[in-house]
């Protein structure tokens, strides 16, 4: 058995989506909820979470929940600095809302798709981030050197593909969020490719909670790195 | 057909112009009692919608000259933050498309580089990359990309080769996907 490694073409990946980030007012925007960055070295970068280590419904949205609350506490410490009175505004609260769920087929196969001939590799590696979330992985897309003259175009033609290659929503509201009144998960919408359905058989399942909770137990303990 | 968000409504002037429509063709009695009712109803109904269609795309565009304008003045380092040059070029094309009757776009931004205008005719989609110096067309289904085109600095000066591309796209009705609350409008595209 093995810990991190390569991403399987067939395994799922899942995007949290997270308000307002992924919104537009109070209505999704599912082509903000990827959210790929420009890198450096003419690189585009989103994050995701690999099905290895979030191999439940639950696990997906503890993460999602986990990332909200994370960036809730970064806002929150950074307004201290300039009031130690100061408490979190509504407008930059943080809500997990959700996942939707690519496989690692999808993401690999823009490589080859036509109408994308700008694109030099497209992968997902697993990543762990410095926080100890273990089910972090990078989207990594390179382009050709000098292939467009911007790149902007080319975000949204990934966007539109990926968009048109994923499922979900998985909707969640997070146990520090059931006071919002209107919860934004409502306004999560369905993509082309229609609801998130877990084709894993009982078995399979079963087997890759038992290797989520020793590779977990090994990160805990420095034992796998 | 287009159909608008929940927080949009039709300004005053196109109830008010409506009625009034309405209201010269009913008292107009010496033709009713002439025509049967069908053709009265259709007649009177018949100038309806372009009034609203003209009116209510009026209102989208002034909606989505308010929604760039507040991109602009969010804070640094929101997600939603487009730099000036980039709304001086979404408005220059927003102007565009109004003054050739397209539907209003739905927006997004990949960051302050860009916005993007979106339409979505059934299953497929159009999109307008918009940077300060570039814009990049798409049009796409869920199976494929089916067209890509790019546009420069010196074509953005006359946007009519990507106005042709949604014009070729919009040949039918487009339903506009519903959008977030815009707050009141405050100025008019361009």
């Amino acid at each position: 058995m093995r810990c991190g490694g390569y991403i399987p073409d067939s395994d799922s990946l899942f995007r949290q989506s997270v308000y307002p980030v992924s919104f537009k007012g109070r209505a999704f925007a599912w082509d903000k909820c990827l959210n790929l960055s420009d890198q450096n070295e003419g690189s585009l970068l989103a994050s995701l979470t690999w099905e290895r280590y979030v191999p439940t419904e639950k696990l997906i949205h503890g993460y999602g929940c986990r990332l909200a609350f994370r960036r809730n506490e970064r806002k929150l410490a950074a307004a201290k600095l300039k009031d130690a009175e100061a408490k979190l505004k509504d407008k930059d609260r943080q809500v997990y809302c959700g996942a939707y769920e690519l496989k690692g087929k999808a993401i690999r196969d823009l490589q080859a798709t036509e109408g994308l001939d700008e694109i030099l590799s497209a992968d997902v590696v697993h990543h762990v981030e410095v926080e100890g979330e273990i089910a972090h992985a990078d989207l990594r897309i390179f382009l050709k050197p000098g292939s467009v003259a911007s790149v902007e175009g080319t975000k949204t033609a990934i966007e539109d593909r990926l968009w048109n290659n994923c499922s979900g929503p998985l909707r969640h509201i997070c146990d520090c969020d059931k006071d919002i009144a209107e919860h934004p998960s409502a306004s999560l919408a369905t993509p082309p490719a229609g609801a998130y359905s877990d084709t894993r058989s009982y078995t399979l399942r079963l087997w890759c909670m038992v290797r989520f909770q020793i590779c977990d137990w090994l990160w805990r303990n420095n034992l796998w790195h | 057909m287009v159909i608008l968000d929940s927080s949009s409504k039709l300004p005053d002037t196109s109830v008010s112009t409506y009625a009034q429509t309405v209201q010269v063709k009913l008292s107009a009695t010496g033709f009713m009692d002439v025509m049967p009712p069908e053709t009265l109803i259709m007649t009177t109904f018949s100038s309806v919608p372009v009034i609203w269609e003209s009116e209510l795309r009026h209102q989208e565009y002034q909606e989505l000259g308010a929604a760039l304008s507040e991109m602009t003045k969010l804070e640094e380092g929101d997600e939603w933050k487009i730099d000036p040059p980039v709304y001086n070029a979404a408005c220059y094309v927003a102007a565009g498309l109004l003054a050739h009757s397209f539907p209003a776009p739905r927006i997004f931004n990949h960051g302050s580089k860009s916005v993007v205008f979106n339409w979505s005719y059934g299953a497929d989609n159009m999109y307008l990359t918009i940077s300060a110096d570039h814009i990049s067309a798409l049009i796409s289904s869920p199976e494929r990309i089916k067209r890509r085109v790019e546009y420069s600095a010196n074509e953005l000066m006359d946007p009519s080769a990507a106005l042709s591309s949604v014009r070729a796209f919009l040949k039918k009705p487009v339903q506009r996907l519903v959008t977030g609350a815009v707050t009141d409008p405050t100025e008019f595209v361009g």
